[in-house]
């Protein structure tokens, strides 16, 4: 893989951000209906039906792909939603459609044959036999990896599977094994492999408590913030609780992924896309990210090292990290 | 003539020294229904230049958010029924059964309206504090943010013929508010200059031991792990 065939995947939740995104230097901007088709079902967020069309006229006539997340779990017996997601995505001309389901690749692959399909990370395939398996049983073309692998890792699997690797670098991080997380269904009911959505805002409440704010989630407490200190998403995984007369982040801190300096191993290693985590972000957030990674993936074409730039404070947490790419706790 | 808001319990957020602070102190005795053709107007233009968002809000046609700009002597309160929705001035809350509030300095307000910030990242830096109902809020923003609203083209796009001088108007305010910026921080800086050294020093330090202690605990892991 060169620098020359890497495509920077970019988030967009509302047409502005995918403006934003495509006017920042996206090759490709991922979406999702307004429904519980994809895994960012928030409140106030994603495209209606028109939206998308008008978002994808001004993509393409500015050379940027559009990908249609549509990567949540159909309900048993009632897939509807799901097909006419898959269709409507057909329809409008989208690039490509991302999904997780094996009914779901297998209704596409069977009703749109020329539509090509990208593995969701909600799928969770991270070993070279079931990356294998969604390419021959369904023409995947590229698998999205779970974020739990390292570098050397991802080199073997893109070297053993017939498919284009993509690859989370920036953005908030999941830890669980992706598509089978519950922690979210225990706290609320909902999760977003059926709902499309990790901790609901719905059962979200920050309580203001003196100069701490205390955040729950389905009425947990889930983390308490000190005065001044960054506060963060209530999800179950990045809660900071007591064990063993200890309080601290049990599963993860509330920190960013951030891997502008490792782009060039990420490429040495087969990575085709580079795709950017936040639908759920604003503008601001979106057009600032897109931007940096289209400067570090520019100059590394230009045989430059990446530029070191500032993206702190739009971080969660206010902290940054490489995540299982290096695991540096080993 | 007394602040009515000095009787609440203190804010979560702290009015920074700005010339939006000074402005609020002299708009503290103009009562708020003097106030309230003007947000009428700003919610008759976003009505019509971004029918979208009511569109996104109409899950949400019985909520009411408070939208305190701490800065100022007065707060608004936000009804998005997408057939009538309201936008109203009071002096405070206590007459308000809002289900939620968004606290914060004005001008972040401004920026968070027009996407020039990033609403996570505000409220993760405690910039911005959110009480309540978080969904409404999340509606909200995503609402106004999907909408790409530009104030100044928003305002120019309904005055017609008066859209240059108010452009002209707002630029010039602009680069006076600007101005006027950096000569408060200044102020502020020559007034809690030494203390603001000292705490920065102590950050600095913080940050060396988180680095240190982080390093200890992985050599610490090492050991277990090769024992």
């Amino acid at each position: 893989m060169t620098a020359e065939n890497v495509e920077l995947v970019c988030p967009a939740g509302t047409p502005a951000a995918l403006k934003a995104a495509v006017d920042a230097g996206a090759d490709c901007v991922y979406v999702g209906f307004r429904d519980e088709t994809n895994a960012r079902n928030f409140p106030g967020l994603n495209f209606s039906r028109p939206e998308l069309a008008d978002g994808i006229a001004y993509a393409h006539e500015r050379g940027t792909k559009v990908l249609v997340a549509i990567n949540t779990f159909p309900r048993a017996g009632k897939p509807e939603i799901w097909h006419q997601a898959v269709d409507d995505a057909a329809r409008l001309k989208a690039d490509a459609v991302i999904v997780a389901d094996v009914g779901l690749c297998a209704y596409a692959a069977k009703t749109h044959p020329d539509l090509r399909l990208h593995l969701s990370v909600q799928a969770s395939a991270s070993s070279p036999e079931a990356i294998r398996f969604y390419h021959q049983a369904f023409n995947i073309q590229r698998a999205v990896l779970p974020r739990v692998l390292t570098v050397p890792e991802i080199a073997a699997l893109a070297a053993d599977v017939p498919v284009e690797m993509e690859v989370f670098v920036f953005g908030g991080l999941c830890v669980m094994a992706e598509g089978r997380c519950a922690l979210s269904s225990y706290a609320t009911g909902l999760s977003p492999n059926m709902n499309g959505v990790c901790s609901p805002a719905s059962h979200v409440r920050y309580v203001e408590r003196g100069e701490k704010v205390v955040s729950e989630l389905g009425g947990f407490t889930i983390n308490t913030f000190g005065a001044g200190e960054p506060a963060g998403y209530p999800t179950l995984c990045k809660g900071r609780f007591e064990a063993n007369g200890k309080l601290s982040y049990l599963f993860e801190e509330p920190t960013s992924l951030n891997t502008l300096a490792m782009l060039p191993e990420l490429i040495k290693a087969g990575v085709t896309g580079f795709k950017i985590e936040g639908r759920q972000r604003g503008r601001a957030y979106v057009g600032a990210v897109v931007k940096a990674f289209r400067q570090a993936v520019d100059a590394i074409r230009r045989g430059e090292a990446p530029p070191d730039i500032d993206l702190d404070n739009i971080t969660e947490g206010g902290r940054q990290t490489a995540g299982a790419y290096e695991r540096s706790w080993r | 003539m007394q602040n009515p808001r000095a009787a609440q319990p203190s804010r979560p957020v702290d009015p920074p020294f700005s010339p939006v602070l000074l402005a609020g102190i002299a708009l503290a005795p103009v009562p708020p229904r003097l106030l309230q053709p003007l947000f009428d107007a700003i919610l008759s233009v976003v009505r019509r230049r971004h029918p979208g968002i009511l569109e996104r809000l109409a899950d949400y046609p019985d909520s009411v958010v408070g939208i305190d700009p701490v800065d100022l002597p007065f707060v608004l309160v936000l009804e998005p029924h997408p057939q009538m929705p309201t936008l109203t001035v009071h002096r405070d809350f206590s007459d308000v059964a809002a289900t939620a509030f968004i606290r914060g300095p004005l001008e972040m307000l401004f920026a968070l309206s027009e996407g020039r910030i990033d609403g996570d990242a505000a409220f993760f830096s405690r910039q911005l504090v959110i009480e309540g109902d978080t969904e409404v809020v999340l509606a909200l923003r995503n609402a106004i943010d999907g909408a790409g609203i530009n104030l100044e083209d928003d305002f120019a796009a309904t005055l017609g013929p008066l859209a240059r001088p108010l452009r002209h108007f707002a630029s010039v305010g602009g680069r006076l508010f600007n101005l006027l910026s950096r000569d408060m921080d200044m102020v502020r800086r020559s007034l809690i200059g030494t203390a603001l050294r000292g705490t920065d020093a102590q950050s600095s330090r913080i940050s060396e031991l988180e680095t240190e202690l982080a390093s200890i605990r992985r050599t610490l892991r090492n050991r277990e792990h090769r024992a």
